[in-house]
């Protein structure tokens, strides 16, 4: 019988995840913003920098199901 | 409040300054027709076709620059949306309003056509054109100031203050000193709060207070002017000079040894401060009296202090301070390079005169 601990641990595991991927791509975003109106050609680069917290909110995800999956 | 869209602006148009290669292949062109050829090459090209439209040679240069230095800041004020960094970026701005109201002073005081006056503003700040144009238009000193007055514009207070001692006096020194006190004043009472920001501005305008005093001092002692009459040149607000610092030095017989004696500290042993470059300023320099070249040092040394800014916390008010003081120094640069080649100036000497950064 699993209790309440599990899913709240998973909603931890994903939550923060969620809220740090979310703080540093606005910084990235914002920053990144600033350097492609200066310079467009940075696109590519800036739209890569943005897409590397992802792995943050995607680590929480798996963490979070491993919780759920594994822990019976 | 975050720098972080302000700074990647900032340093993407600093990646557009001119770097040191491209100076020095604007030193080596033969002639001005070269040199605007050689600056069509670069960041300058859009002001610079607008300006060959109506001037030619050095003129043209020179309308070029103050355009895209009035484009470039006007620009950096349009990003900068969030109040403390408008703030940040006008105190900077109004030095411009102070230096186009002295200038208008000056031209009317010893009766220069208005359109040489407007060939010299920089609207870049508060006042904008049409502003400076209305008080170009003006027929004396008193006439300027009681429009300032009348529209109620910050700068006037100062002057009107100052204005019965200018008349007794006809000492214009006096209008332009209460402008720098009121400015200098007024910046440091806008950022006196806490905050990092805050404190690294406090620490650039008290630079600048320490390089215009120590200028003033050196004149001081050069024209033997009286140490009593000090307060009413020297400005507040700096960090270097204390009123027994500027006591001691204005009794000096000499500007080489007022020089030697800001290049140390007094207290609690003598060592090196950081105008220690004045003491390496040649003798005969010294013995000449010469404070134009010792002015060029305490400017360059501004400026170096100005664009070591970039240095600083990425995320904060440093990156601005720097660009700002690098984008000064590079027109000052090009327009030193445009005057010196129309009066033929060897190139060897030429480089001297520059400040690379």
């Amino acid at each position: 019988m699993v209790g309440w601990e599990v899913p709240i641990g998973a909603a931890i595991a994903f939550s923060f995840g969620a809220i740090g991927t979310g703080w540093a791509q606005s910084r990235i975003g914002a920053a990144g913003a600033g350097a492609i109106a200066e310079k467009p050609e940075t696109a590519g680069t800036i739209i890569i920098l943005e897409a590397i917290p992802e792995t943050l909110v995607i680590l929480g995800f798996v963490v979070a199901s491993m919780i759920i999956l594994m822990v019976k | 409040m975050d720098w972080g869209y302000i700074n990647a602006r900032i340093r993407g148009m600093k990646s557009r300054l001119l770097d040191h290669r491209t100076l020095d292949n604007l030193i080596l062109q033969p002639d001005m027709d070269s040199l605007i050829a050689e600056l069509e090459k670069t960041a300058y090209r859009e002001d610079l076709i607008e300006a060959k439209g109506k001037y030619t040679g050095v003129t043209a240069v020179e309308y070029a620059l103050r355009n895209n230095f009035v484009r470039t800041f006007r620009k950096v004020l349009d990003f900068s949306k969030e109040k403390e960094a408008r703030l940040y970026i006008s105190i900077f701005l109004h030095r411009w309003d102070v230096q186009n109201i002295k200038t208008i002073l000056r031209g009317k005081n010893i009766h220069v056509t208005n359109e040489e006056i407007v060939d010299c503003l920089v609207p870049v700040g508060e006042l904008d054109e049409a502003t400076l144009t209305e008080l170009v238009r003006q027929p004396d000193v008193k006439a300027v100031i009681d429009l300032l007055a009348t529209w109620d514009i910050r700068w006037a207070r100062p002057l009107t203050t100052a204005f019965p001692e200018f008349a007794k006096s006809g000492d214009l020194g006096m209008l332009e000193c209460a402008l720098d006190r009121f400015y200098y004043n007024d910046a440091l009472q806008a950022v006196s709060a806490k905050g990092a920001d805050n404190a690294k501005i406090r620490q650039v305008l008290s630079l600048e207070v320490d390089v215009v005093n120590i200028k003033t001092i050196l004149r001081m002692v050069r024209d033997r002017i009286a140490p009593e009459d000090a307060q009413k040149f020297l400005l507040e607000g700096g960090q270097a000079l204390d009123e027994k610092m500027i006591a001691r030095v204005l009794v000096l017989p000499t500007i080489a040894e007022a020089a030697a004696m800001l290049s140390t500290t007094w207290y609690p042993t003598l060592h090196p401060t950081r105008y220690r470059f004045l003491a390496t300023i040649p003798e005969d320099v010294l013995r000449a009296q010469k404070i134009s070249v010792i002015e060029k040092q305490l400017e360059r040394h501004l400026v170096r202090e100005g664009v070591d800014s970039f240095l600083g916390d990425p995320l904060s008010v440093a990156s601005l301070i720097g660009y700002f003081w690098a984008k000064y120094n590079e027109i000052t640069n090009i327009r030193i390079i445009s005057r010196c080649k129309t009066a033929d100036f060897p190139v060897e000497n030429l480089r001297e005169e520059l400040v690379y950064v």
